[in-house]
């Protein structure tokens, strides 16, 4: 099922679980409650505000439905998630399948995500109307484990294509950057929402090898998804929206329920995440040869909104 | 699109109360809204899950009384006339798939 994304953004608020409902209440004044969402419907909540405070039961309730808490600093990253010790039936099987990979499996599979993310990324700056030639190039010549680093390489000419030369990431930046940080929290929560219900160890990572990461194997496999979040930022910035207001919030969060063109049709980007960690376990466990990753091509409401123009 | 599930229970018996308010809070469980006193509402976004949800309120009917499962749609959610008192209240919208508080 496809769950909403609750938000948590501003100070003073009182989150707690009643019944089948996470309840927020306003802590200034009459406790006046704000909203409430069924549990069964979340897909992650981002508490993204100093003053919250919650009750132990609406983490637990959460944690059951493997629905990220996710904890963020100031400047909109995510610092820190809530997620269960169990999030599938069958596991340990596939921690053990897991941890027994080998290295050419690992390799192998890296350079079909590397190869998919060069293709989404040729596929947002065609609709920006970039030049593609150099992305393209690149996706033919990723090998086994990317020694060349295309991924690299594919990102230096990226960023430059799709914003301008001036552009340079950066995780504490404001402007561009903080809605590109925003995008991509709420792409890492639904993504470690996926891995965790198909049984895989987070830390457990395909490439990403920072011994300070816990969640090597989500920042593997959100790749594919970043240039959405980043075409959909270049959209914003182009309408003159150039920070993070709770608008442009809820325009990026829409991304995760564009529809992207798989092998079975057209389906969710949430819904893709969770084939991919899914396909991910079945290779572990040997039932399949290859990951399921979404086609090339953009989301199609994206597609359709840049043709409007 | 929407699940309404309204009902009639008796509630004359010690044991048909208990009965009543054990359905009810099931309802809300399940992440049904009180809409109006024996009126529950739940918003789904696929017939799949609509599915599960006759079926979970199948499951926890209680013995005696009549229940009434309707579905309906977004629009026709939207086009609902609400009084309260002898004011017209503002047409609800179906909830968008992320909230921020």
């Amino acid at each position: 099922m496809i769950g909403r994304i609750v938000e948590v953004a501003d100070d003073k608020r009182h989150l707690f679980a009643s019944r089948g409902f996470m309840v927020v209440q306003d802590t200034e004044g009459e406790r006046k409650e704000l909203g409430q969402v069924p549990l069964d419907d979340i897909a992650a909540v981002i508490a993204n505000a100093h003053g919250l405070s919650y009750t132990n039961n609406l983490l637990v309730a959460l944690t059951e439905r493997g629905a990220p808490f996710v904890l963020c600093a100031a400047n909109h990253n995510a610092i820190g998630m809530l997620w269960p010790v169990a999030g599938n039936f069958q596991q340990a099987k596939r921690f053990d399948a897991q941890i027994a990979a080998t290295l050419p499996t690992h390799k192998r599979l890296w350079a079909e995500v590397v190869r998919s993310k060069l293709q989404q990324q040729a596929a947002a700056l065609e609709a920006a109307g970039a030049p593609v030639a150099p992305l393209a190039a690149l996706t033919k010549k990723v090998r086994s484990g990317d020694p060349d680093n295309l991924e690299a390489q594919g990102a230096r000419r990226y960023w430059g294509l799709l914003f301008g030369n001036d552009f340079r990431r950066d995780q504490n930046a404001s402007g561009i950057n903080a809605m590109l940080n925003y995008g991509y929290t709420v792409l890492r929560a639904a993504t470690a929402r996926a891995v965790i219900a198909a049984g895989l160890h987070p830390t457990l990572g395909l490439h990403h090898a920072n011994e300070g990461n816990p969640m090597r194997l989500v920042d593997d496999l959100m790749e594919p998804f970043r240039p959405i979040v980043d075409l959909h930022v270049w959209q914003l910035q182009r309408i003159g929206e150039a920070s993070i207001t709770p608008e442009t919030k809820r325009s990026l969060v829409r991304t995760l329920y564009d529809d992207m063109q798989t092998n079975s049709g057209a389906t969710p980007v949430m819904v893709c995440m969770q084939r991919l960690a899914v396909s991910l376990a079945q290779v572990y466990l040997g039932e399949r040869d290859k990951l399921d990753l979404p086609l090339p091509g953009l989301p199609l409401s994206m597609a359709a909104s840049l043709a409007d123009d | 699109m929407w699940v309404a599930v309204m009902f009639d229970l008796p509630v004359v018996e010690k044991t048909e109360r208990k009965a009543a308010t054990d359905f009810r809070n099931t309802l809300l469980d399940m992440g049904f809204e009180m809409a109006q006193f024996s009126v529950y509402m739940r918003f789904c976004t696929s017939q799949a899950q609509i599915d599960t949800y006759c079926k979970r309120v199948e499951k926890a009917l209680p013995d005696g009384g009549k229940v009434n499962i309707l579905i309906f749609t977004d629009k026709q959610y939207e086009r609902i006339i609400t009084y309260q008192g002898k004011a017209k209240q503002a047409a609800k919208k179906s909830p968008d798939q992320y909230d921020l508080f």
